[in-house]
């Protein structure tokens, strides 16, 4: 039985996108990155950024792994969105050519910079997920002010050489948002997770791809093109994988 | 093999009045809509800290409303905490439907009409099938259960129940206070729920019911401002987890038409749960190809509290992916259409009629299929071989109109309904001259 995501794409310095519909959630694929670093790297960190779910829902649906977040000392939870909204009742930033709302998301940038920075214990090699970008956008936040927060956290996560994952929802995959085409341009993988073209099905609950992305110039994992898709199929705590055509596993 | 020791629950949880847990995951507390059908499709009922979004884009229906009114109505039956958000709550209120008075002891579902011709005849059927139960293309609530209460869309809530219920601040409408600003005005509606259920002990549920999000009354929005509000109900109810929401969009809202292409899946991202009702109202060709059904039900997202795989895969038997032979070889999931009934709103598995299927069972022909005067060509046009399909019509002598009816009861008026009378032969017509029709 296959499985995803590679234990090295979890380790790789470097942002990896990850896009998704809304028949097909990553959410599993989420989780997954989580399982993996804090499972197999007993001394790396884990920052998570989230816009759409609540720590009780991750708290849950990693028990269900066995893998306890609350007694962890090497996750942390980051609730962008109260951040967000502290940081606007707290008025107006100090340049004045600068929005308010770009404060705002500059607040979120310090925080994981103080974050990354202030973990001596760790080897080093820290994950960050944001998760979901699109939900800001969605929420009135403007591309060019997003686009900047990413192009700095990349920056950021370059330079204390961690992984960065950004989750995005694609609403129509043969238009790209401007959005996506910029985070697009930024990824050094890219990880396609769609439903199955013919509809849901039972067996099957989607398939994944896996691109390069523009930055690197030569894969380093084995990339998975479209017409060889990764199925899944999801179980209560994540997701088998099999491959397409097969049944592995599964029946 | 003595090692093993029974595992026995060390304390045992009680759970509010109208609500029970989920067979997956413990930590899921479930909560009737009102409509059996739609906790099936739900993966038992509504899950407690989710908000469910009903969209019902035909304007001319009020489908998304009636669902709203069900959730208020079981909140009240239940003793939940229902707070209305609406010009005028308490109308609405009003509005809703309540179980019938006797049918306290009556073991037997409500009958309808379909009911009702089942019961007279006996359908002479092959031996083999004689054991076999129905065909049921929905599920109904047991009459013992106090999850879901059987409602009865003929009568209406009593006075007494509302009064007692607004007395006891168990009813709480709620008003939008119309600023300039729709931002500002939607922030006060916010703060006014959230000062509702810090003050409700956690012990009690809350029910949230929003009604027509968008419509007129709530002044010029926008998109972001809906999913912005979406998005702060949906905080609000993880923060207090003894609540749940049901809110239904201005019909205008519920197609890409007003925001553009997206617009569903963005609102299925910012909630829980979301589904479409959408009804046959404007389309006549629907109408005739599905007779026995008011509109189609597309489900966009399921609530998924506390796991990945949404409870309603592994348990809806509606949505047919439940048994295991669905898991393993694959089969697709069922569609699901609605019909509102005299007496009840029932969501069910949409099958295609008679010659329209490849799989299919059906014991009895369809009696509210639609019989025309002329031979009418009516094609299927959903899949991708075409099947022409002729009615015709056999025209019954009026003498012996009295003794054939589809009610089966002998009635010896003879100004039946002209059109009752007549049975549509279907006959299916092969096009040799076509040769991609069952092409394999």
């Amino acid at each position: 039985m296959q499985s995803f995501p590679p234990p090295d794409l979890a380790s790789h310095i470097g942002l990896i996108l990850i896009t998704d519909e809304i028949q097909a959630p990553a959410d599993f694929l989420i989780h997954g990155f989580l399982n993996l670093r804090l499972k197999d790297s007993k001394q790396s960190r884990c920052l998570l950024l989230s816009v759409s779910e609540d720590i009780e829902r991750i708290r849950s649906v990693a028990s269900k792994s066995s893998l306890n977040i609350s007694q962890n000392a090497r996750f942390k939870f980051i609730d962008v969105y109260s951040h967000l909204e502290e940081s606007e009742a707290a008025g107006g930033s100090d340049a004045p050519d600068t929005s308010p709302r770009d404060s705002q998301l500059r607040r979120i940038f310090d925080l994981v910079s103080t974050e990354l920075r202030s973990a001596p214990d760790s080897d080093g090699k820290s994950l960050v997920i944001l998760d979901d970008i699109a939900t800001l956008e969605w929420l009135g936040y403007s591309v060019l002010e997003l686009s900047r927060l990413c192009r700095a956290l990349r920056a950021l996560c370059l330079k204390e050489s961690a992984t960065f994952l950004i989750r995005h929802h694609v609403l129509d995959r043969s238009e790209l948002d401007p959005l996506s085409r910029h985070l697009l341009q930024l990824c050094s993988y890219h990880v396609e997770v769609r439903p199955l073209s013919s509809g849901r099905s039972g067996a099957v609950s989607g398939e994944l791809c896996l691109h390069l992305g523009p930055v690197e110039s030569k894969p380093v994992y084995p990339l998975i093109t479209r017409s060889a898709a990764l199925q899944y199929r999801l179980t209560d705590g994540g997701a088998m994988f099999f491959n397409r055509g097969t049944s592995e596993g599964v029946l | 093999m003595s090692l093993f020791k029974r595992r026995t629950p060390s304390r045992q949880v009680v759970l509010p009045p109208g609500t029970r847990t989920c067979p997956t995951s413990i930590s899921t507390v479930l909560t009737s809509s009102g409509i059996p059908s739609l906790d099936d499709i739900l993966g038992g009922g509504i899950p407690l800290s989710c908000s469910l979004v009903v969209l019902a884009p035909d304007s001319q229906s009020a489908y998304g409303e009636l669902v709203q009114k069900y959730f208020v109505a079981q909140g009240i039956a239940s003793g939940h905490k229902v707070c209305i958000v609406h010009e005028d709550g308490l109308s609405f209120a009003k509005e809703c439907m309540w179980t019938p008075a006797s049918s306290s002891n009556d073991p037997m579902p409500v009958l309808d009409e379909d009911d009702a011709v089942q019961s007279e005849e006996k359908i002479k059927i092959a031996w083999r099938y004689e054991q076999m139960k129905k065909f049921e293309t929905t599920v109904t609530s047991l009459p013992a259960d106090h999850f879901c209460d059987t409602f009865d869309l003929t009568c209406r809530i009593p006075m007494s129940v509302i009064d007692e219920a607004h007395n006891t601040k168990r009813l709480i409408p709620l008003n939008l206070a119309i600023n300039n600003d729709l931002a500002s005005s939607m922030d006060g509606l916010v703060n006014q729920i959230r000062d509702v259920l810090a003050t409700t002990p956690s012990t009690e549920v809350v029910r949230l019911c929003i009604a027509a999000l968008g419509s007129p009354e709530w002044g010029e929005c926008c998109p972001a401002d809906i999913l912005r509000f979406l998005y702060a109900l949906r905080r609000l109810m993880r923060q207090y987890p003894h609540a749940c929401a049901c809110v239904s969009l201005a019909p205008h809202l519920c197609t890409g038409l007003w925001a553009g292409s997206g617009w569903v899946q963005k609102v299925g991202w910012v909630t829980d749960a979301t589904i479409t009702m959408s009804g046959f109202g404007a389309n006549p060709a629907l109408t005739a190809l599905f007779p026995s059904h008011h509109g189609l039900v597309h489900i966009h997202k399921l609530p998924t509290p506390h796991s990945i795989l949404p409870t309603s895969d592994r348990y809806s038997t509606l949505r047919g992916l439940a048994s295991s032979a669905a898991a393993n070889i694959g089969t697709g999931e069922n569609n699901i259409a609605f019909r509102c009934m005299r007496k009840r709103l029932v969501f069910e598995t949409m099958h295609l009629d008679l010659e329209g299927g490849v799989t299919e069972r059906r014991t009895k022909p369809s009696s509210t299929a639609e019989i025309g005067q002329t031979p009418t060509h009516v094609s299927n046009t959903a899949a991708l071989a075409r099947v022409a399909v002729e009615l015709e019509e056999t025209l019954v002598d009026k003498k012996t109109q009295g003794h054939i009816s589809f009610q089966g009861t002998e009635s010896g008026t003879t100004d039946a309904n002209p059109q009752k009378s007549k049975r549509a032969k279907k006959k299916v017509a092969f096009h040799s001259d076509k040769p991609d029709l069952y092409d394999f």
